[in-house]
């Protein structure tokens, strides 16, 4: 092999010398360099300066000497080089008589500045080195030759003199300056190439081939290598099936005949899976593994020798130890100890590596969620009540009804006047401002409402006793409204009945002080119960009692004017507690023990039902506007409920802490009230918007403390004075309270 | 010795002392300054007075005042002083069987009650009743003496009620020897104009007009002059034979002709709670309050309301005209006395004093500086206009000190001559107050 590569290198060489024949040229440009560098050397500028040098001339002619024996060597060398320089590598030295010390020297011929040789530039004459060439500044010669003669420095023009040397020379911009030899120096044709090379971005050696065909040594027709890998025979496993494999499949084939395997068993689904929670694989089933719970790594402060600055001062211990452990911003304390063996047992050590367990199990514990908030951010911005007023804030004067809980009361439509009634069958009328009882009735059974009639021309007032309703006139009326109060009730021609009713209306004709007892009564049927329940339609034309207490609930609405009574309702799902007529509408609010009702009298069909979400209705008011209704509950809720906005309440209030008897709107102030059994009335500020888009305001007042709580029992009834902001309570310890502003 | 403050004395009474500042030790009291202003006046017979410091009655020692009001020792404080009110004397009481309205005490040794029974009676105070007629079937709400030129025991007395009228009578009052059990009283007119119960009225010095208040708003005026036939004619004669009854009844009497009112004043858009003529004789000026918050001054000639003084939701109750008319004073619901000045016409000037609970009725002193109320909780409650924080004495109606009764109210105060009349749901009290009690 190495025969052949020798070959063709040999063969490469001989294609090159081929291929590049153009090259003959640039040695032929380098033949001229030569020449060129012969008129340098005998210039005009040196021969101007050589007279004013003398010292000089002795080395130049030595120069010239050995210039012209090295013409002489050189023509010897080439001559044996002809001869035998394949021979050789050494060329043959020649023995010389020396001029300078006449003694034999040897002499070798000059060395060829081949592609192969140390240095090209040998034949510089400066022998200095590369130093900097600033030392010989101050001195005339710039360096020494091989012969240790001095170099003198050639003579340099002025800028002048370089100016005229570029506008004469035309070549001038081929020269470079040699530091070596401080002068231009013109540039030789290889050396120009070689820069143009260089700006071209090509590679700057001439002889290389970028393009050069590719030298195939192993590959390639003929050369393909034929080796066989091993000359053993085949194994029999090659073709002889596997007793291992027999076996295996032997023992399946038995399990499966015994029975242990069954083969297409159908996966069993009630079987509980479980899941690697720490594989790494997600399983498919599954979210993403949490990653593990990590023992967190131990810190300085945790060595048995930690450095001082670690350890707690004794305020520090106190604190820590008063905290709770949750607050602990770390649950050890750093302690010091001279040496490991003084280190005591960890004492948590079961209690953590328990919670550790608890950790890794994913056990929930108990976390305190900690709220840094300021408690009265949550409560809502209300405005103060002082700016609110009026409402009434203190108990004015209380009038006594000695022989039993005050069950009812009511105001006169004038606001001057109170009607209360109590359990000991007594009605008294009394002045709202100073408390002095003018009139009194007696009757039999306990008195378990009153109402007023609305109507301001007439005036009477409507209460019910034990399955009776009675109709009073009041004291010291003028006497054209006690006119007409008597023709109403009482008339002399009294209009036809328009079919059997089972009440009867029974009117007495007055004679004589005929005040004290009833002008008119209406007898409901026999065992209906006592009517609890009396409202006024705001016209004082007909009015719905509503009995409680007896088999069967019953609801009358009577006209005053027709004498004649009606029940509204056929049936009615569950007890009824106490209706109500819509202040502008035809429409009549039902309300039973868990849902209100509001029916449409005019078209006779339900409209809607409410769902206050509380077991039993113990009263309900409206709102003068007629858009509100509030409901209040035995279950000591109370519910706001805006009519055109859901059949929800608004907003369900809870703060008695004893059954709601009695809620109330007042007719002319944005004022609310409700009583309970624990005693208490509280007043409302309720602010109603007209627009659609505002939310009713509701802001608490006061709370009225002063009625006893006598069995059980607290406030019964409360009535807003109807042109003052003041509230009217009537109570079981048989108080009746007005409270003023 | 203690520290001491200086102080210069100033007063609006009689007994003024020269413009002059005094070191005061601070431990004083009340008893020591009054010593000192005796002392500088060299007064023969030594008068206590009370002092008013920043509208507070000094009632403890003068450095104890200046602790809890933040006085330094520095500063000079102006004290005011008054003439003290001694602590008031019962003198008696007068069971009443019903609910007592309305008392006057103006006439010497003799003080008239009205009561809601519908009697108006009259006692002396050694408790001898005087006097006793029924004059409304209904309660009588008020009641006032008409001067007139008669002479002897028979009093004008005009009286209003319940039932929407007023009346005016005749009432004898006879020595207590012989108690009069036979007419004591005539009703010469019932005044018809109101479709209310009445609340108030009043008379002015010359008896010559009477103004009647009413829960409809309106105020009537009407003179006292009896008609000699009906001005109004009466419904209630032709029908109901029950009437007839009555006019049967009444035929053996003299007969109260039915009058008609000069003039009504109607302004007010509630219920009018009392109406009062101006002091001075023959006023033209009346003042009424009602339950509107509103305070009106009338021309009673023309009929019409001169100024109003609106108050912010505060239902009046009682009204009194200081006697130079410059300032009113008034009582509402909301549990204040209010001072109005009068005369300042665009923003009403007010002075307010609290009570604990609602003053029903008021009475000026004769020297108008200092007034009483009568209240719910049945404590009568002396005031000094200058000193609004308390009131100068209380005293309490029915019963003993300690509070163990009930609450009895009080509907009516009157204060005359150094004595109030206190009358209300426990009959009526006669206190000894004032600096006439002392003489």
């Amino acid at each position: 092999m190495p025969p052949d590569g020798l070959k063709n290198s040999r063969k490469r060489k001989q294609v090159d010398e081929d291929t590049y024949t153009p090259q003959n040229t640039v040695q032929l440009e380098m033949l001229t360099d030569e020449e060129d560098t012969g008129p340098v050397s005998s210039d005009d500028d040196e021969t101007e300066e050589f007279p004013e040098i003398d010292s000089g001339s002795d080395s130049e002619s030595d120069q010239e000497g050995i210039e012209d024996d090295d013409e002489q060597q050189s023509d010897d060398d080439s001559d044996e080089l002809d001869s035998d320089a394949s021979l050789r590598i050494f060329p043959k030295a020649k023995t010389e008589i020396s001029d300078i010390t006449g003694k034999p020297k040897r002499v070798y011929p000059e060395i060829e500045a081949d592609y192969d040789s140390d240095s090209s530039t040998e034949d510089a004459p400066n022998r200095v080195g590369n130093i900097p060439m600033h030392w010989y500044d101050d001195l005339p010669h710039i360096g020494y030759d091989i012969n240790g003669k001095k170099v003198l420095r050639p003579a340099r023009g002025d800028e002048l003199d370089k100016f005229l040397a570029t506008v004469d020379d035309p070549d001038a911009w081929m020269s470079a300056f040699d530091k070596n030899l401080q002068l231009d120096k013109p540039l030789t044709n290889e050396e120009l190439d070689l820069i143009r090379r260089l700006y071209k971005g090509e590679n700057p050696d001439i002889g290389y081939d970028p393009y050069e065909p590719m030298v195939e040594w192993f590959t390639g027709k003929g050369k393909e290598e034929i080796m066989p890998l091993s000359a053993a025979p085949e194994p029999k496993r090659r073709w002889i099936p596997s007793k291992w494999e027999k076996q295996k499949v032997m023992k399946i084939v038995r399990a499966i005949r015994q029975g242990r395997i069954v083969p297409n068993k159908p996966k069993s689904t009630n079987k509980m899976e479980f899941f690697s929670i720490w594989s790494d694989q997600p399983s498919a089933l599954q979210q993403p593994p949490a990653p593990a719970p990590k023992v967190r790594l131990p810190t300085n402060s945790e060595s048995y020798n930690p450095p001082e600055e670690y350890l707690p001062t004794t305020e520090e211990q106190e604190e820590w130890k008063q905290k709770d452990r949750e607050d602990r911003e770390r649950d050890y304390l750093p302690q010091k100890y001279p040496s490991l063996r003084l280190v005591p047992a960890y004492d948590r050590f079961i209690q953590e590596r328990f919670h550790r367990q608890l950790d890794l199990y994913l056990a929930p514990r108990v976390q305190r969620v900690k709220l840094n908030m300021d408690p009265k951010s949550l409560i809502p911005k209300l405005p103060s009540p002082s700016t609110l007023r009026p409402f009434p804030n203190y108990k004015s004067l209380s009038f006594a009804h000695t022989k039993g809980r005050a069950r009812c009361l009511s105001v006169s439509p004038d606001g001057a006047w109170v009607a209360s009634g109590d359990e000991g069958g007594v009605v008294s009328l009394w002045e709202v401002n100073v408390g002095r009882e003018t009139k009194r009735w007696q009757f039999k059974n306990k008195v378990s409402s009153i109402e007023w009639c609305p109507r301001m021309d007439v005036s009477y007032l409507m209460i019910g006793v034990e399955e009776e309703l009675h109709f009073l006139i009041p004291p010291n009326l003028p006497d054209d409204i006690y006119s007409r109060t008597k023709s109403l009730l009482s008339p002399s021609t009294l209009p036809a009945q328009p079919s059997p009713s089972p009440l009867t209306w029974e009117s007495i004709s007055l004679d004589g002080q005929s005040i004290d007892k009833p002008i008119l009564s209406i007898r409901l049927p026999s065992s209906s119960g006592t009517p609890t329940h009396i409202a006024w339609h705001r016209r004082g034309d007909y009015v719905a009692t509503v009995s409680t207490g007896g088999p069967q609930n019953n609801v009358w609405i009577h006209q005053m004017s027709r004498r004649h009574s009606q029940a509204p309702f056929k049936k009615v799902k569950g007890s009824v507690q106490v209706v109500l007529f819509h202040p502008t509408k035809p429409h009549f609010f039902v309300a039973t023990q868990q849902y209100i009702r509001i029916y449409n009298l005019s078209e006779q069909q339900l409209l809607k039902t409410l769902n206050p979400g509380m077991k039993w209705i113990s009263s309900m008011d409206i709102h003068p506007s007629g858009d509100h209704l509030i409901v209040g509950g035995y279950d000591r809720k109370l519910c706001w409920f805006d009519l055109e906005l859901s059949d929800k309440p608004y907003k369900s209030l809870r703060y008695h802490t004893r059954a709601i008897r009695s809620v109330c709107y007042h007719p002319t102030y944005p004022l609310f009230a409700s009583s309970s059994d624990d005693g208490s009335i509280q007043v409302f500020h309720a602010r109603v918007y007209n627009d659609l888009l505002t939310d009713a305001l509701i802001v608490p007042l006061k709370i009225l403390r002063g009625h006893q709580v006598q069995e059980g029992l607290g406030v019964l009834q409360i009535k807003w004075c109807t042109r003052q902001p003041w509230l009217l309570s009537s109570g079981a310890d048989g108080q009746v309270a007005l409270w003023c502003s | 010795m203690s520290s001491q403050q200086p102080v210069t004395l100033t007063t609006h009474t009689a007994y003024p002392l020269p413009t002059q500042k005094y070191l005061i030790p601070t431990s004083w009291k009340r008893y020591h300054l009054s010593q000192l202003v005796n002392k500088a006046l060299s007064l023969s017979q030594p008068i206590p007075f009370d002092f008013i410091i920043r509208d507070q009655i000094l009632k403890t020692s003068l450095g104890e005042w200046c602790s809890e009001n933040n006085v330094g020792e520095e500063e000079t404080i102006e004290i005011e002083y008054v003439e003290s009110v001694l602590p008031p004397q019962k003198m008696s009481d007068f069971p009443h069987d019903d609910w007592v309205s309305s008392i006057i005490c103006d006439i010497q040794g003799c003080l008239i009650t009205a009561a809601y029974d519908g009697h108006i009676r009259a006692f002396d105070y050694s408790k001898n009743m005087l006097a006793s007629a029924p004059v409304h079937s209904a309660p009588i709400t008020s009641c006032t003496i008409v001067p007139s030129t008669t002479t002897g025991d028979t009093l004008t007395i005009a009286s209003t009620s319940h039932d929407l009228t007023a009346s005016l009578s005749h009432f004898k009052i006879s020595p207590s020897s012989t108690p009069s059990s036979n007419t004591p009283g005539t009703i010469l007119a019932t005044l018809h104009l109101h479709t209310s119960p009445l609340s108030s009225i009043s008379s002015n010095t010359s008896g010559t007009h009477l103004l009647t208040s009413s829960w409809d708003g309106l105020i009537g005026l009407w003179d006292t002059t009896i008609p000699i036939i009906d001005e109004v004619p009466n419904i209630n004669d032709d029908d109901g034979h029950e009437k007839k009854k009555k006019k049967r009844k009444t035929e053996n009497e003299i007969k109260p002709r039915r009058k008609a009112p000069i003039n009504v004043l109607k302004s007010h858009s509630g219920r009018v709670s009392k109406v009062v003529f101006g002091e001075t004789i023959n006023s033209d000026i009346a003042y009424s309050c009602g339950f509107d918050s509103t305070i009106r001054i009338w021309d009673i000639q023309n009929g019409v309301s001169t100024h109003t003084i609106t108050a912010a939701e505060k239902p009046f109750l009682d009204l009194a005209i200081s006697p130079d008319g410059r300032h009113a004073l008034s009582t509402s619901t909301d549990r204040t006395l209010t001072l109005y000045d009068l005369h300042s016409k665009s923003t009403p000037q007010s002075t307010s004093f609290l009570h604990p609970s609602t003053p029903s009725c008021l009475s000026l002193s004769t020297n108008a500086n200092q007034v009483v109320t009568g209240a719910y909780d049945g404590i009568a409650r002396i005031w000094d206009l200058r000193s609004t924080k308390d009131a100068m004495t209380s005293f309490k109606i029915g019963g003993s000190d300690e509070g163990g009764g009930v609450m009895k109210k009080i509907l009516d105060v009157d204060w005359k001559r150094g004595v109030v009349g206190v009358a209300g749901e426990g009959g009526v009290e006669v206190w000894r107050v004032g600096e006439e009690a002392r003489k």
